[in-house]
């Protein structure tokens, strides 16, 4: 499967009289894209803002950030069985605009929501300060319950980055790059010297407004399964999750998911890079032995010699990603594991709720207990009254200047497991 | 919490739903509970069965508290 991934650069975003990308700046005709997001009866009322890198700006609470593209060639359409119908992506010609996002935001649907400062010390520890972003702020219908407004926002975030992706679709973009995956069985004979590398994609999945989709498919309702890699890079699995901001997986993260994009530039020279498999992070018990069970097992019937682990989230799920880092290892395949910390303020707890000797090679995106103080911004987008009570937040995190005192838990993005951010920390 | 407790001599009973990482943290005598969000219960079964299902699990634990061990111990039933 070979997709070309075209870029369209964009540099600045303003309001226009036509949604348009001329000279890398990217137009918004606002009455028609707030118009076109009211069509969901959820919303009482829609108004979207534009936030562009070095402004003092702070965005809370975030939901979702979401990249706008547009299918230029090939079968199936942008977020397929979310938008587009459930054609199989990752093939032919896709369009990106590249340099800015949707972020979606307005009232919290539940509290493990993130924030975004688009300047300051804030501005460091998420990679969305230095997008060019257009954000939804969607305020609910009363008594609209919260599984219902998840999913609204959610859509109303893929709607949002399909109608400005459309302004490339005739386009030519800047900059191509390709990415291939051949079949197994040629893939090996091609490149029968280099070891065999397969990627674990764990995707958060415990309900309860924690949920990632696999075109259209709730991830907690299905086995492990595989996935060409650039079917992911092609929007397949989108996020539906208000799991803590610094860790999760925005829809943005997985579609340029630095895992997958660093095992291609390696494939063919360092390893043969033969593809992915996802799985989940569900909350009973016997879930996580069957899935941590079928990953090891379809692992090892790719005859691989290795596997990169991600996780998706904290808590509970450290132990699916032991599970999988266990088995798989007893398979006689190494793996790495990617992961985060919560070791407390000073770093001195343990960083994981799980463990395991055969966890012997892991890579952190770093302490999310850590904490910051955020100052007061010029203009708020959203509302910050939340921040005493989203995860990472505590009672007095607000301060009456407008500053905040945060853990890095609530910035969204910070300690990312795919490795999407700079934090990290080195053995020596 | 499990480990101070019995550090003053009481034995305690770690109910939880993700028993290994009750292994890992060292206790003693864990008794296996429903799911990470409702433990203790499961709202998918109606009034009566779940009263029977709470009580069977209470009932399991006091039997756990009260059984001698060697080593870390699952209790299943």
């Amino acid at each position: 499967m070979r997709l070309e991934l075209g870029y369209l650069f964009i540099e600045d975003v303003q309001f226009g009289e036509e949604t348009k990308l001329e000279n890398k700046t990217l137009y918004v005709n606002k009455d028609e894209l707030v118009n076109l997001i009211k069509e969901d009866e959820h919303f009482e009322k829609v108004d979207l803002e534009l936030a562009r890198p070095g402004e003092s700006i702070r965005i809370t609470p975030v939901k979702d950030v979401v990249e706008p593209r547009v299918k230029v060639e090939g079968p199936g359409g942008v977020f397929p069985g979310m938008i587009s119908k459930v054609d199989t992506v990752g093939s032919g010609k896709t369009n990106v605009l590249k340099g800015c996002a949707v972020v979606t935001a307005g009232k919290i649907v539940g509290f493990q929501e993130g924030i975004i400062d688009m300047t300051g010390p804030g501005a460091d520890y998420t990679p969305f300060s230095k997008l060019n972003n257009v954000v939804l702020v969607c305020e609910p219908k009363e008594g609209l319950k919260q599984h219902e407004h998840e999913r609204a926002l959610r859509m109303a975030g893929f709607k949002a980055a399909t109608y400005l992706g459309e302004v490339a679709k005739n386009l030519t973009p800047d900059e191509v790059e390709i990415f291939e995956t051949e079949p197994m069985l040629e893939s090996i004979n091609k490149y029968p010297e280099l070891p065999k590398v397969a990627y674990v994609q764990m995707l958060q999945s415990q309900g309860l407004l924690h949920d990632t989709y696999v075109y259209g498919v709730d991830a907690k309702e299905s086995l492990p399964t595989i996935i060409y890699p650039t079917e992911i890079m092609d929007g397949a699995i989108v996020s539906g999750n208000c799991v803590s901001a610094c860790d999760k997986n925005t829809t943005y993260h997985h579609l340029n998911n630095p895992v997958v994009k660093d095992l291609f530039a390696k494939h063919g020279k360092e390893l043969n890079f033969i593809g992915v498999i996802i799985t989940n992070e569900n909350v009973y018990l016997a879930d996580k032995e069957r899935s941590s069970n079928w990953t090891a097992k379809l692992a090892e019937f790719l005859g691989l010699d290795g596997v990169l682990v991600s996780q998706e989230g904290f808590g509970n799920p450290d132990t699916d990603l032991i599970m999988n880092c266990k088995k798989i290892e007893q398979k006689g395949i190494k793996t790495v594991i990617i992961t985060d910390e919560y070791a407390g303020r000073d770093g001195a707890s343990q960083s994981l709720a799980d463990a395991d000797p055969l966890a012997n090679a892991v890579v952190t995106g770093g302490n999310a207990n850590e904490v910051i103080t955020l100052p007061p911004m010029d203009k708020i987008i959203g509302d910050t009254s939340y921040v005493d009570t989203i995860a990472g937040g505590f009672d007095g995190s607000l301060k009456e200047d407008g500053s905040i005192v945060v853990e890095l838990q609530a910035i969204t993005g910070a300690t990312n497991e795919l490795g999407f951010n700079k934090l990290t920390a080195k053995g020596y | 919490m499990v480990k101070e407790i019995e550090r003053a001599g009481i034995p305690v009973v770690h109910m939880c739903t993700v028993t290994p990482i009750s292994m890992t943290v060292g206790a003693n005598r864990i008794v296996p509970t429903i799911a990470i969000p409702h433990p203790l219960g499961n709202p998918n079964l109606d009034f009566e069965e779940e009263k029977s299902l709470r009580r069977k699990l209470v009932e399991r634990a006091l039997k756990a508290l009260t059984t001698e061990v060697e080593e870390q111990t699952i209790f299943e039933e």
